[in-house]
């Protein structure tokens, strides 16, 4: 299931000055505590999709304080099993976002404006070309991925855990040929 | 006597304001950002100690009115006793619909300031940036993003306030527009922000560990990457930045412009003083 979450709302709801802007780190955190509140509220296996769509300029410091330090502790389990991605984004808040998410070696899902699905910060090359895969395909197994890409079956598993260890692919159990197996799905 | 009053004749400045109550300003021809805004801050830092200054106002009705336009005068009498030799007032002037400033002296002391200051520079962007130094979409947020980020520095590190102005000119010797911004504040400068995370030697080795290496005070990931983004940024668009600290100015000097990379020994000011031109593409 995938909860939008307004970031202009949130912004006019809490800083209350009538900016459209996602500056300053104060500002960053206040709105990171917002969102942290309701996200530990969310069913587990929800998808969180931070809106961007309302808002203008997005600063470095901000984009820290709420982008890379929410992925961050996403992946330190601190929300559960839950996924965050982000919405409605311009080339320059995408710009800014990555540059954040860089420094501290985070990878995050984003949809842009154009609705074009893109990876946003750093991920390394095999894992990129495995998520483009599972993109392109909707649904993948190791099994699938193993014939796709010619790799052992382990090599496969290990690519697919890692995503799914980055929240960068939902992962789910399906029950193929009468055995059990994890398939994976982009956001 | 002081001509002109900027980042080049500051150290002037604060040496003609260390050893006399009245600061002489009467043959100023010239004054940008860098020069009001330091004449507010010096004006502060000397009333908080108990010596107040007077201002001796220039004569030119050509930098009264500009001095007018960048509401300069709405904050020096907080700081100064003023004298003036001029009988215009400030109500005299008339403010032309068209003005060359992106932002008036605007006081810097909490994060909705910077959301204001952002939302102002944005109204403005195109009439200036976009018109006047060719800036398309991506230079834009590149130069909000930077000056949002360089105020945040005085909330962030100085433990004070500060101000900033913007305002574009023409540069008569190069034929180009530039803009220049100012930043400054009282607070406890970079040696005083980095002294306890670095043993450091001085306010020169303070300001390069923190524009050039992406130092910071606070030692969690993803700090300290204001600045160094700051720098990138006006080297990318051919600017000049220089950042004053204590006794200390670096400066980041592109080739169509002038002066010393590295400044010891000036005078004491407390704070930080940061200036960044850039010019049209």
């Amino acid at each position: 299931m995938t909860i939008s979450y307004n970031l202009y709302s949130i912004l006019k709801s809490r800083i209350g000055n009538g900016s459209t802007d996602l500056v300053t780190r104060q500002s960053g955190g206040v709105i990171r505590g917002i969102i942290e509140s309701d996200l530990i509220k969310e069913q587990e296996g929800s998808i969180v999709a931070l809106d961007f769509s309302g808002i203008g300029i997005v600063d470095y410091s901000c984009a820290d304080e709420i982008v890379a330090k929410l992925v961050s502790r996403l992946l330190s389990g601190e929300y559960g099993d839950k996924y965050i991605m982000l919405t409605g984004l311009n080339e320059n808040q995408r710009e800014n976002i990555e540059v954040a998410l860089e420094r501290k070696d985070l990878a995050v899902m984003a949809e842009m404006r154009d609705n074009n699905k893109t990876l946003l910060g750093n991920l390394n090359n095999y894992l990129r070309e495995t998520l483009q895969l599972i993109i392109n395909n909707g649904k993948i197994t190791a099994k699938d991925l193993s014939e796709a890409m010619g790799l052992e079956s382990n090599t496969s598993g290990t690519r697919l855990l890692n995503l799914h260890k980055k929240r960068l692919v939902i992962r789910r159990d399906e029950t193929r040929s009468g055995g059990k197996v994890w398939a994976y799905e982009p956001l | 006597m002081l001509t002109s009053l900027s980042d080049e004749t500051f150290e002037q400045f604060l040496l003609q304001a260390s050893v006399h109550t009245s600061i002489d300003l009467r043959n100023i021809s010239f004054i940008d950002p860098f020069g009001m805004v330091g004449i507010l801050e010096t004006g502060r830092y000397y009333k908080s100690i108990n010596a107040d200054r007077t201002l001796l106002l220039p004569t030119s009705e050509h930098v009264l009115k500009y001095l007018e336009r960048m509401d300069f005068f709405k904050h020096c009498k907080q700081y100064f006793s003023v004298q003036s030799s001029s009988t215009a007032t400030s109500d005299m002037y008339f403010r032309k619909k068209y003005s060359d400033v992106l932002l008036e002296i605007t006081p810097i002391e909490k994060s909705e300031d910077i959301h204001y200051i952002v939302s102002k520079v944005k109204q403005r962007a195109h009439n200036i940036l976009s018109k006047h130094l060719h800036y398309d979409d991506s230079a834009i947020n590149g130069f909000i993003v930077s000056l949002s980020e360089v105020c945040q520095n005085i909330i962030e590190h100085s433990e004070n306030t500060g101000f900033v102005g913007i305002q574009k000119y023409h540069f008569q010797k190069y034929k180009k527009n530039v803009v220049k911004i100012a930043v400054m504040d009282l607070g406890i400068g970079f040696s005083g922000s980095l002294s306890d995370r670095v043993s450091l030697v001085g306010d020169l080795e303070a300001i390069e560990m923190a524009l050039l290496k992406g130092v910071s005070r606070h030692s969690d990931e993803g700090r300290g990457h204001g600045l160094a983004a700051v720098r990138k940024f006006v080297h990318n668009w051919n600017g000049k930045m220089s950042i004053r600290s204590g006794t200390a100015k670096l400066s980041i000097i592109p080739s169509w412009s002038w002066g010393k990379s590295r400044e010891p020994d000036l005078t004491r000011f407390p704070g930080a003083q940061i200036n960044i031109m850039l010019p049209e593409v």
